[in-house]
C-alpha cells in the first residue's frame, strides 16, 4: 500500500518534470520562431517592393533632326546640354553646357531656358520663362533641332535599376496578406507577454487589437480612397510601430496608447502631406513659409524649453509635451529638397546653409546634440545631392568643426558628457551606466531574447527612448533588433532605387534625404547605446516611445512614398503629350 | 535628374557605413558577449540566478575545486586547498578580480552566445571549467607560507601552464569570515608589485653581459662599502675580490653598484624595459601589475642603488617568473595561463640566446656553489635570492626567483614573502616546496 503510493508519487513527479521540460521547449521554440518570422516579414516586404511593376517605356521621345537620333525621355525633369552630366547630352559646340530643362507637369510638357548663351527657341520663337511644348513641336538649341515625338516611336532598350530586377506582374505576397502577417506578429508578442507573466494580460491584447484596427483603417484609406496599389512601405512602418507599442505595454501602458494615437495622427499627416506635395509647383511657393514656421518652432522651443536630462528640447502645451525639433525635421527636408527648375544650374546654397546653421545652432543651444548631428549629416547629404559642390560642403564641414572646437573651448563641461565614449564598461555604475547596461543585457538576451516583458533594461531610466534597441535585443533577441535596423537600411536603398523615375527631382532628393535622416538617427541611437558612438539620446524611428518622434517618422515616410511614380498615378495625365 | 541620381550615391555610402557599423557591433558581440554578460551588476547573475547553479571548476587533475549541489555552492574539502586556490577560483562575491568565478561567471552559469541567459532552467547546460593549477601543490605551498603574506608563482615556460599560484593572505570561500584580512582580495602573484632587492641583479647582469662580451672575466672588489657620487653603497659583508659569477652568487651590492655605474643609466633603463619590468603581461586575459624602473633623474648614487634593486625599483612576481622562464628557455618564453584552453601568447624575444645561455651559467653557479642541488631535490635549478629593504621599520621582503632546465620539468618560479627577512631563510623553503611539488605533478620522482 505504502509502496504503491510512493511509486505513484514518483511517477507524478516525473510527469511534472517532463511537462515542464516540454513547456520550456515550447517557449524557447516560440522565441526562435518569432525571430525567423520577423525576418520573413521584412524579407517579404522588400521582396514585394522589388517586384513592383514600374512604367518601363519612356515617357516621350525627342528626335534629334540634325543627326537623326532618337532620344528616350525617361524622367519628369530633364536637363539638356553639352555637359556629360546632363540627362540629355547634345554633342554640339553651339549648345551651352547647361542649356535648358524639359519638364513634365500635370498640364503637359514644358521647356525653359536656364541661361544658355545662344538661347532656346520653340518652333522658331525664342522662349524666356517656362514654355509649353506639344507633340511635334520643335525645340532649337544652338544649331540642333529636337522634335517632341510620341514614346512608342522609340524602339531601343532602357536600363533598369538593379533593385527592380525581379519585376513581375504580381507581388510575391498580396498587400492584405502581408498585413495579416504583421498583425500575427503583434499577436505573438501579446502571447509572449502572457507567457512571461504566466497569466492573461488583457492590456497586451487591447493594444494588439488597436494596432490591428489601425492597420486596416490605413489600408482601407490607401486602397479605397486613394486607390494606391502598393502598401509595403506602410506595412513596414506598421510593423515597427506595433513592435514599439507592444514593448511598451508592460512598461507604461499610457505610453503605449500615446504611441498608437501618435501613429494614427502621424498616418493622417502622412496622407495629408502626400496630397500637399502632389504638385511640385506648389512646393516652391510654400518653401519660404515653411522655413519661417520651422524657425518659429525652434525659437519658441528656445524661449520656453525646460531643461530635462541635459537637454531643453521640449515644450509643454496644456500638459502635453512636444518636441518641436521632431516636426522641424520634416520642414527641413521640405525646404532642403525644393529648388526645382533652377536646381540643375544654380549652385547657390547660401540660403539653405544659413537655414541649416540656424537649425543646428538652435539645437546645440538646447543641448540636443544628437538631433543637431542628425540635421548636420542631413545637411551634408542634401547639399551634395543638390549642388555636387564639394567645395562648399567641405567649407561647411570645416565651419562646423571650428564651431565645435570653439564650443568645447568655452564650455568644456560639454565634452565631459561624452568623455565615457568607448570605455563605458570601465565605469558601469556612473558615467557608463546606460551603455554598459545595454551591452550586458544584449548579451544576456542572446540571439532570441529572454521573452517580451522579461527584461531588466526596461527598468533603466529613459530606456524606452534612448536604450530601446537594447530592450528589443534583450527581450526579443539580437536577430530581431538587427532586422529592425536593416529595415531602415532597406529604406535608403529603396528610396534611391524608386527615385530614378520620380515625377520631380524634389521627390528624388527628399526621399533620399528623408531616408538618410532616419538612417542617421538610427545609427546614433543604436551605436550610441552600444558605446560605438557617443550616447546622444536620440530616438529609434518608429520604435522608441515618444509622440513627436512618431509623428515625424510618418512624415518622413511621406517623402519616400511620394518618390514612387505610382503614388500619384491616379491623377496621371494621359494622352496630352 | 541624372546628376541628382549620381550624387545621391552619398545616401548609399551612408547606408553602407551603417551596415559596417552593424557588422562591427556583431563582431563585438561575438568576441565580447561573455565579458558583457559577466558584469557584476548583471541581474541575471544575482537574485537567485547566480552561482548556485553554476558549473564545476576543476584543477589539472580533475579535482573539483568548486561545484554546485542542491542549490548551494560548495568548495573543495581541504582547507589549505580552498585557501591556496582562492585567487584562481574565487568566492561568491565579485571581489577577487583574477578568479574565474568572477571573470567567467557567465560561462559557469550557462551563458551562451546564442541563447544568452534566455534558456529556462530545464534546458540550460552549465559550463564547467578546468584550471591548469595543481590544487595539491597550491595547498602545500599555502601551508608553507605559514601565515606570512606574499605570493608564489610556478609555471611551465614551454607550455605556459601555471601549476601553482598562491597569494596570501587568503580566506575561506566556504565560510567567508566577517572581517576579510587586509589585502586578501588582491592576487599578489599577478596584481601586486614589490621592491625587488637583490633579485634585480639579474637585470643588471643582463645589462652588463650585453654591453661587455668579456664580462665573466671582470673582477670586482668589495670592502663592505663604497662611495658613489658622494654617498655610500653598503654591502652586508666584506666580499674581497671576486668575478661576476661569484659576485652574483654572493649577492655583493658593491659589485652590482659598480656594474650599474659602468653600464650607465640609459642602458639600465633600456634593458629593464626590454626585459619587461615596466611592461604589463597578459596572463589568461588578466594584465600583470607593471613594475617600475626609472633612473632618468637619478644621481650616480641612486643609479648604483637601482642596480641592486633598491632606489624606486618595483617588480611583480609573475613578471619575474616569466623573466626566469625566458632565461631558461633561451631568450623567450610562453606567457603563463592558469585557465585550461586560454592561450596567453609569448613574450617575444627578451634577450639573445647567447645572453640567455651566459645568464644560465651565472644563475646555475649560485645554486651549485652556494646551496647545492639537494635543496631542490635533484632538479637542475638556477636561481637568485633577494632581500629587499622596504624601510618604515619593517623587516625586509624575502625573494627567491629561478627556474629548472630539466627537459621534462621546464619550470620557472617566483616567491616573495613580505617582511620575511633574509631571502634564503623564508622564501627558500617555500620555493623548494613549490618547485619539487610542481615537478612531481609533472612526473618527477625526487
Amino acid at each position: 500500500m505504502f509502496r504503491s503510493s510512493m511509486v505513484k508519487q514518483r511517477q507524478q513527479e516525473r510527469r511534472c518534470v517532463l511537462m515542464q521540460f516540454f513547456a520550456d521547449i515550447a517557449v524557447v521554440g516560440l522565441r526562435i520562431l518569432l525571430a525567423i518570422y520577423a525576418v520573413f516579414i521584412i524579407y517579404q516586404c522588400f521582396g514585394s517592393m522589388r517586384r513592383q511593376k514600374r512604367q518601363e517605356s519612356p515617357l516621350v521621345m525627342l528626335y534629334n533632326k540634325t543627326i537623326r537620333e532618337k532620344i528616350p525621355v525617361i524622367c519628369w525633369e530633364n536637363s539638356i546640354g553639352r555637359s556629360k552630366g546632363s540627362d540629355i547630352v547634345i554633342e554640339d559646340p553651339t549648345v551651352s553646357r547647361n542649356h535648358c530643362v524639359l519638364l513634365r507637369r500635370r498640364e503637359g510638357w514644358f521647356v525653359s531656358d536656364v541661361g544658355s548663351k545662344s538661347g532656346t527657341k520653340v518652333n522658331g520663337r525664342p522662349v524666356h520663362s517656362r514654355h509649353r511644348v506639344s507633340l511635334d513641336d520643335e525645340i532649337q538649341i544652338g544649331s540642333t533641332t529636337l522634335a517632341l515625338r510620341r514614346a512608342d516611336e522609340f524602339d531601343g532598350d532602357i536600363r533598369h535599376h538593379w533593385f527592380f530586377s525581379r519585376v513581375s506582374s504580381k507581388p510575391s505576397v498580396s498587400a492584405p496578406l502581408l498585413l495579416i502577417l504583421v498583425n500575427l506578429f503583434y499577436l505573438f508578442m501579446a502571447v509572449e507577454i502572457c507567457i512571461t507573466y504566466g497569466e492573461l494580460r488583457l492590456p497586451a491584447f487591447e493594444v494588439c487589437g488597436a494596432m490591428i484596427l489601425f492597420s486596416w483603417v490605413l489600408y482601407a484609406f490607401s486602397r479605397g480612397v486613394f486607390q494606391r496599389l502598393n502598401f509595403e512601405l506602410e506595412t513596414l512602418a506598421l510593423f515597427l510601430t506595433g513592435t514599439g507599442a507592444m514593448l511598451l505595454v508592460e512598461q507604461d501602458i499610457m505610453d503605449a496608447w500615446i504611441q498608437i494615437i501618435a501613429a494614427m495622427v502621424g498616418a493622417t499627416g502622412y496622407m495629408l502631406m502626400l496630397l500637399f506635395i502632389a504638385n511640385p509647383d506648389r512646393i516652391v511657393k510654400w518653401r519660404m513659409a515653411v522655413m519661417i514656421v520651422a524657425l518659429g518652432f525652434l525659437a519658441v522651443n528656445l524661449a520656453f524649453g525646460r531643461m530635462e536630462f541635459g537637454a531643453a528640447n521640449r515644450i509643454y502645451i496644456g500638459g502635453v509635451s512636444i518636441q518641436p525639433s521632431e516636426i522641424v525635421k520634416i520642414a527641413y527636408i521640405f525646404v532642403g529638397a525644393s529648388a526645382l527648375d533652377h536646381l540643375q544650374t544654380r549652385r547657390n546654397l547660401i540660403e539653405f546653409i544659413a537655414f541649416s546653421a540656424l537649425c543646428v545652432g538652435a539645437l546645440a543651444l538646447m543641448g540636443d546634440f544628437g538631433t543637431a548631428l542628425i540635421f548636420f549629416v542631413t545637411f551634408l547629404v542634401i547639399s551634395i545631392i543638390r549642388s555636387g559642390d564639394y567645395k562648399t560642403v567641405m567649407l561647411a564641414v570645416a565651419g562646423a568643426a571650428f564651431a565645435v572646437v570653439l564650443i568645447l573651448q568655452f564650455k568644456p563641461y560639454i565634452a565631459e558628457r561624452f568623455a565615457i565614449w568607448g570605455h563605458a564598461l570601465e565605469d558601469p555604475y556612473d558615467a557608463g551606466y546606460q551603455q554598459s547596461g545595454v551591452l550586458t543585457y544584449i548579451s544576456s538576451g542572446g540571439l532570441f531574447g529572454t521573452g517580451v516583458g522579461n527584461g531588466i533594461l526596461r527598468y533603466y531610466g529613459a530606456s524606452e527612448t534612448d536604450l530601446v534597441f537594447g530592450i528589443v535585443s534583450e527581450e526579443m533577441g539580437l536577430i530581431i533588433a538587427l532586422a529592425i535596423a536593416f529595415v531602415i537600411f532597406g529604406l535608403v536603398v529603396y528610396s534611391r532605387a524608386i527615385s530614378t523615375r520620380s515625377r520631380s527631382t524634389f521627390y528624388s532628393i527628399s526621399a533620399c534625404c528623408a531616408a538618410s535622416m532616419m538612417l542617421t538617427q538610427t545609427a546614433l541611437n543604436i551605436f550610441g547605446c552600444t558605446d560605438i558612438l557617443p550616447l546622444t539620446g536620440v530616438t529609434l524611428p518608429f520604435i522608441s516611445a515618444g509622440g513627436s518622434s512618431m509623428l515625424s517618422c510618418w512624415g518622413m515616410l511621406a517623402f519616400i512614398k511620394a518618390a514612387d511614380e505610382r503614388t500619384y498615378s491616379k491623377s496621371k495625365l494621359t494622352g496630352n503629350a | 535628374m541624372k546628376r541628382t541620381m549620381s550624387r545621391s550615391i552619398i545616401s548609399l555610402i551612408l547606408a553602407l557605413s551603417f551596415l559596417l557599423g552593424l557588422g562591427f557591433l556583431c563582431f563585438r558581440y561575438i568576441t565580447e558577449n561573455s565579458l558583457w554578460a559577466s558584469q557584476t551588476y548583471n541581474q541575471y547573475l544575482s537574485s537567485g540566478k547566480g552561482l548556485t547553479s553554476a558549473g564545476t571548476i576543476y584543477d589539472r587533475n580533475k579535482v573539483a575545486l568548486a561545484y554546485s549541489q542542491d542549490g548551494q555552492r560548495l568548495y573543495s574539502d581541504s582547507y589549505n586547498m580552498r585557501l591556496g586556490t582562492l585567487h584562481a577560483v574565487g568566492d561568491g562575491s565579485y571581489n577577487i578580480a583574477t578568479a574565474v568565478q568572477t571573470r567567467y561567471r557567465a560561462q559557469l552559469v550557462g551563458h551562451s552566445a546564442v541563447f544568452g541567459y534566455g534558456l529556462p532552467e530545464s534546458l540550460k547546460s552549465t559550463g564547467n571549467m578546468k584550471l591548469t593549477l595543481d590544487a595539491e601543490v597550491c595547498a602545500k605551498v599555502y601551508e608553507a607560507f605559514g601565515g606570512y603574506k606574499g605570493a608564489c608563482f610556478v609555471y611551465n615556460y614551454k607550455t605556459g601552464e601555471v601549476l601553482c599560484m598562491v597569494s596570501t593572505p587568503a580566506y575561506d570561500p566556504q565560510n567567508v569570515p566577517d572581517t576579510i584580512p587586509e589585502g586578501a582580495y588582491l592576487n599578489n602573484a599577478i596584481s601586486s608589485t614589490y621592491s625587488p632587492g637583490s633579485i634585480y641583479k639579474i637585470i643588471t647582469t643582463v645589462a652588463l653581459l650585453e654591453s661587455d662580451a668579456d664580462a665573466e672575466n671582470m673582477t670586482f672588489t668589495c670592502e663592505g662599502k663604497k662611495e658613489f657620487d658622494g654617498d655610500d653603497v653598503t654591502c652586508l659583508e666584506n666580499h674581497g675580490t671576486m668575478n661576476l659569477s661569484q659576485a652574483f652568487a654572493w649577492s655583493c651590492n658593491i659589485a652590482f653598484a659598480d656594474a650599474a655605474t659602468q653600464v650607465g643609466a640609459d642602458k639600465m633603463q633600456s634593458v629593464s624595459e626590454k626585459l619587461g619590468i615596466t611592461k604589463s603581461y597578459n596572463v589568461s586575459g588578466i594584465k600583470t601589475a607593471q613594475g617600475h624602473f626609472d633612473v632618468e633623474d637619478a644621481n650616480g648614487n641612486q643609479l648604483a642603488w637601482s642596480g641592486v634593486g633598491q632606489y624606486t625599483d618595483m617588480v611583480n612576481p609573475a613578471q619575474m617568473a616569466i623573466l626566469c622562464g625566458a632565461i631558461a628557455n633561451g631568450g623567450d618564453a610562453k606567457l603563463p595561463t592558469y585557465i585550461d584552453g586560454v592561450y596567453s601568447g609569448g613574450t617575444g624575444r627578451l634577450m639573445s640566446a647567447d645572453t640567455a645561455s651566459r645568464m644560465q651559467d651565472i644563475m646555475r653557479y649560485t645554486i651549485t656553489d652556494h646551496y647545492g642541488d639537494t635543496m631542490f631535490g635533484g632538479l637542475t635549478v638556477g636561481a637568485k635570492t633577494g632581500t629587499a629593504e622596504v624601510g618604515e621599520g619593517k623587516e625586509p621582503n624575502a625573494w627567491m626567483v629561478g627556474y629548472s632546465t630539466d627537459e621534462d620539468y621546464p619550470l620557472a618560479f617566483a616567491v616573495v614573502v613580505e617582511e620575511g627577512g633574509y631571502g634564503f631563510y623564508t622564501a627558500g623553503p617555500i620555493a623548494r616546496t613549490a618547485m619539487i611539488e610542481s615537478a612531481k605533478s609533472l612526473g618527477f620522482e625526487g
